[in-house]
């Protein structure tokens, strides 16, 4: 009969939580040419955010888990005309938002990848999926920790959750 | 100057074609996998290719290596623009024939540096 699984660790978890906000400044710096303005992060269910841009990557390896990256239309509008040189007034189509905010994602969950690759940890990561739509729910059915990092960017609320799995030890 | 550009985002295309572009390398071919870049290199002239890792079809080690066994083609500067970049990594492409390495996210001047560094080697 397999043993209960373990709580995860907040104390094991805070480093990887550090190191994906240091992932997403970096990546808004360098690709989007912009510095985000940091909430305080939230455990758990507190905060399910208000998005319509959702794009998420898994990771496993002697941690395992997901990265999912949330926005408004609006913002992921804005983070594309970034990304693309767009005139402001310009209007990305739902083609280029998905893929730009794929790429967002994938950069993020990739660097945080090489990150802890580089502390020990060898992970592997999956391809992004990016849902977008006005009427959705999502969450991660794990009893697994999960903690959301809030943004802002130019007005826009920008969300990163890390999602941290429990692992089964098994007799 | 006629780039290559391989990658199967069409944003991460863009970007780097735009950068190209302000650092006035305006001819640019795209592809958006391996077997396209192939294809591609078969039908004109290309001085510099920037290629990724992960793509669908042929991904950019398996163009990499397809490239280098086409006749004339062994010593045609390759970048590699990735997120993959652990050491294993950067290993792993620098023996299927990649001349340097750009690691995600990165900075248009990051771009030129290599750009240049390859087309000096």
């Amino acid at each position: 009969m397999a043993s209960p699984a373990p709580a995860v660790d907040p104390h094991s978890t805070q480093p990887l939580i550090e190191t994906l906000r240091a992932c997403v400044h970096d990546v808004f710096g360098t690709m989007v040419g912009t510095t985000l303005a940091e909430g305080t992060p939230l455990d758990g269910d507190a905060l399910r955010p208000q998005s319509n841009v959702v794009g998420q990557i898994g990771f496993g390896g002697s941690s395992s888990g997901l990265v999912v990256f949330y926005a408004t239309f609006d913002g992921a509008r804005a983070i594309t005309r970034a990304l693309l040189g767009m005139a402001p007034q310009d209007e990305p189509s739902t083609p280029e938002v998905a893929d730009a905010i794929g790429e967002i994602a994938n950069m993020i969950a990739g660097s945080f990848r090489t990150r802890m690759a580089t502390e020990g940890d060898a992970w592997a990561i999956s391809i992004p999926t990016v849902t977008m739509g006005s009427d959705f729910y999502m969450t991660a059915l794990t009893d697994g920790r999960r903690t959301m990092l809030p943004f802002r960017m130019d007005g826009h609320e920008i969300f990163v959750e890390l999602v941290i799995t429990t692992k089964v030890r098994r007799a | 100057m006629r780039f290559l550009v391989v990658d199967d985002s069409t944003t991460m295309r863009r970007i780097i074609i735009n950068t190209l572009n302000k650092l006035g390398y305006t001819e640019v071919v795209e592809a958006g996998n391996g077997r396209e870049g192939i294809d591609r290199v078969n039908e004109g002239p290309v001085d510099l290719v920037i290629t990724d890792w992960n793509m669908p079809e042929m991904n950019g080690i398996e163009f990499i290596r397809a490239l280098r066994s086409m006749d004339g083609k062994q010593n045609l500067p390759v970048l590699m623009v990735t997120t993959n970049a652990a050491k294993d990594d950067i290993v792993e492409a620098l023996r299927a024939g990649v001349t340097n390495y750009v690691v995600k996210p990165f900075t248009p001047d990051t771009i030129k540096e290599k750009i240049d560094a390859v087309l000096t080697h």
